[in-house]
């Protein structure tokens, strides 16, 4: 359709080509602040990660991959290889793979009989696992900290309890040992692959709780009692119709999870064995610790986000693959 | 065969009764309309037929065998639900499939059983389609074809037409019926369009507040409504109070002859009269003659509602459009006959709810 549009009068004409040039100056000015903001320190990362580290000093801007030769093979490489970063690497997908598991394979029961509640149990609970993301990872570790300590936490309370016994007793504690939970005399959670995966997972759980909140409160419920009425026990409920329904909401929530864990450090630092902590903690101890090298710390920030960056890329692929056969 | 049978079913929701000792036999083979207004207690009485909810008290029985604490899941009761509740991660053959999967029968099998079906509702051709791609009424044939898979002894509709357009809802009634009547299951169908139960059903049970009002054939429940409810609720009723005085209503002033009335003299009575009962010929009979003036016509399709002022309220005739019909102008004055054995007689203090 076209339209003839009137002659705008002199006066206003006039003031077209004023504002224009303003808007232009907010638009970039706006895309200024997002590139400044967001963008140039993931920027500044990369250009670091390819800097001249200076003995006794900072570093020089430069072009040289050793700090990624150093990560996946060693700085003294081709004379030796070392895969301590590789291995610090698969600790951090490791920690963060099974803790963003844990995490919704918890949450997923609880929410959703949450959403089965009454309306108002349902905002007590909700207002209560928003109240507990406004707790610091610091707060929440040192609060685990005290619980699994093994003088004053849950070890002590098995051994006056009588359980540590009963474990020696019956041979548990020699699994518990192997799996190292236990030292000679107790059992243990600090240090342990247990203690950070729990840690981490109880970190992550309100997130998985109100990630998939919106996806279970909007399952018709009348599938469910659908499925009921066509002899699905409920067990064989949840297999066939809750859990396919929801799928697509629970692989993003394990994904988000997982990015998020990833760059966990307090948890790690206080929980993890020294020999299994991750590339964060690697990360921090090159850009802050005694051993300064920026940018050997950025090449593994560098290499952590590009892991984090193909993980939520897989996602993608699996959920539009599960999206296009649903 | 097994009669399904409704003893003193009781179901209570805190301190609200939803459902007050109803008894109720559904005969075998036949479609029994579950009619009422909203918040009746019908669909709660079609979910504890289904094992959805536990009744309070009462039992349940089909045959000789106690359902009543039966979970649904045991029952296998075919049940279609007012939003159809497909699977949309399943395709059409795939939910139709649903419950001979759960009962292990092989795929082939189900998927031969399944094109059976879907050639029953004549969608043979839609079976790899998911459910996103179906209209209203295709959903709604995959979800009767689903709910028949397992082969149900009761088959149960909960509102089954109302997410359809008038025009396929008027189809589909039929369609079902034709189709019910081919398996012979025992049907129960709630709803509250009444047009849709006498279409469809053998029996009505007609609900409101909890209780079963009347229960019978369509015809039964029309021409002999047992209160006021059940005049009011089916089909259209004009209604005025009068009292009883040697076996006649006096109301407005007038003596009205009403048939046997079995009522003490000085009762107050509700009396109701359905619209095409009224009569306005020129060659009316002398009894009940009650003098009116139009007071608005209206034109529906192939009849004509003539609404008049009487000294007994307004009194609306459903009158037919034909070639030697009468002409009537709004303010003119005449007689309208009430036929005596037209009259419903109820006793006053029964309620009358509209639907």
């Amino acid at each position: 359709m076209s339209s003839i549009e009137a002659p705008a009068p002199a006066g206003r004409a006039l003031r077209v080509p004023a504002a224009a040039p303003r808007a232009n100056m907010s638009r970039i000015a706006l895309w200024a602040i997002v590139l400044g903001l967001c963008v140039m320190p993931f920027v500044l990362v990369i250009v670091i990660s390819f800097g001249q580290k200076i003995e006794g000093a900072a570093w020089v801007f430069g072009f040289t991959p050793e700090h990624y030769l150093r990560f996946f093979v060693g700085a003294s490489w081709p004379e030796t290889t070392t895969t301590l970063y590789l291995n610090r690497l698969y600790y951090s997908i490791y920690y963060a793979v099974i803790a963003s598991v844990i995490a919704v394979a918890t949450a997923f029961p609880f929410t959703y009989f949450m959403t089965r509640m009454s309306r108002a149990a349902q905002s007590r609970w909700l207002v209560f696992l928003l109240a507990t993301l406004s707790l610091s990872e610091v707060f929440i570790v040192m609060g685990w900290d005290i619980l699994l300590s093994n003088r004053s936490g849950l070890p002590m309370l098995l051994r006056e309890s009588g359980v540590t016994g009963w474990l020696k007793e019956t041979g548990w504690f020699d699994v518990l040992r192997e799996w190292g939970m236990a030292n000679p005399r107790d059992v243990k959670f600090k240090t342990s692959v247990f203690a950070t995966i729990l840690t981490m997972s109880y970190l992550v759980w309100p997130y998985a709780v109100i990630l998939l909140y919106p996806a279970l409160s909007r399952l018709d419920q009348s599938t469910v009692e659908a499925a009921r009425t066509m002899g699905a026990s409920p067990w064989a409920v949840v297999r066939t119709v809750v859990l396919p329904t929801v799928r697509l909401p629970l692989i993003g929530t394990v994904f988000l999870l997982f990015v998020f864990l990833l760059g966990t450090y307090v948890s790690v630092t206080v929980f993890a064995e020294p020999a299994k902590q991750t590339l964060a903690i690697s990360v921090y101890e090159s850009v802050r610790g005694s051993t300064l090298n920026a940018p050997f710390g950025a090449a593994q920030s560098v290499i952590l986000l590009i892991t984090a960056g193909l993980c939520l890329w897989l996602g993608q692929v699996l959920v539009n693959r599960q999206g296009a056969r649903g | 065969m097994d009669n399904l049978v409704l003893h003193q079913i009781r179901k209570d929701y805190g301190k609200v009764r939803a459902v007050e000792g109803v008894d109720l036999t559904f005969a075998h083979g036949e479609l029994t309309a579950l009619l009422g207004p909203s918040g009746c207690g019908k669909t709660t009485l079609l979910r504890m037929v289904a094992g959805l909810e536990d009744p309070t008290s009462g039992k349940i029985s089909l045959g000789k065998r106690d359902l009543t604490r039966i979970p649904a899941h045991k029952r296998k009761f075919g049940m279609v639900f007012q939003s159809f509740a497909l699977f949309p991660h399943l395709n059409v053959r795939e939910n139709v499939c649903y419950a001979l999967t759960i009962a292990g029968v092989s795929k082939p099998q189900a998927h031969e059983r399944a094109a059976r079906l879907l050639d029953l509702v004549q969608l043979g051709a839609f079976a790899d389609r998911g459910i996103g791609a179906l209209s209203g009424g295709q959903r709604q044939r995959v979800a009767i074809a689903r709910a028949l898979a397992q082969e149900p002894e009761v088959f149960l509709l909960d509102e089954p037409m109302s997410a359809l357009d008038a025009n396929l809802r008027e189809a589909m009634q039929v369609e079902l019926r034709l189709l019910q009547q081919r398996l012979g299951i025992t049907t129960i169908v709630v709803t509250h369009d009444q047009r849709e139960a006498m279409t469809m059903a053998d029996n009505i049970v007609v609900m409101s507040n909890g209780n079963v009002e009347q229960s019978g054939p369509p015809q039964d429940i029309y021409h002999k409504p047992r209160n006021a409810f059940v005049a009011d609720f089916i089909g259209r009723a004009n209604f005025f109070d009068g009292v009883v005085q040697g076996g006649r209503i006096i109301a407005g002033g007038l003596a009205l002859d009403a048939g046997a009335v079995r009522f003490l003299d000085g009762s107050a009575v509700t009396v109701a009269i359905r619209p095409e009962q009224p009569s306005l010929d020129h060659d009316m009979p002398a009894d009940n003659r009650v003098p009116a003036e139009v007071t608005f016509i209206r034109d529906v399709g192939a009849t004509r509602d003539i609404h008049l002022s009487t000294p007994l309220g307004p009194i609306i005739v459903e009158y037919a459009i034909g070639e030697s019909a009468a002409a009537f102008r709004k303010g003119e004055k005449l007689d309208v006959q009430l036929p005596g054995n037209a009259l419903y007689v109820f006793p006053a203090e029964q309620r009358r709810t509209s639907p």
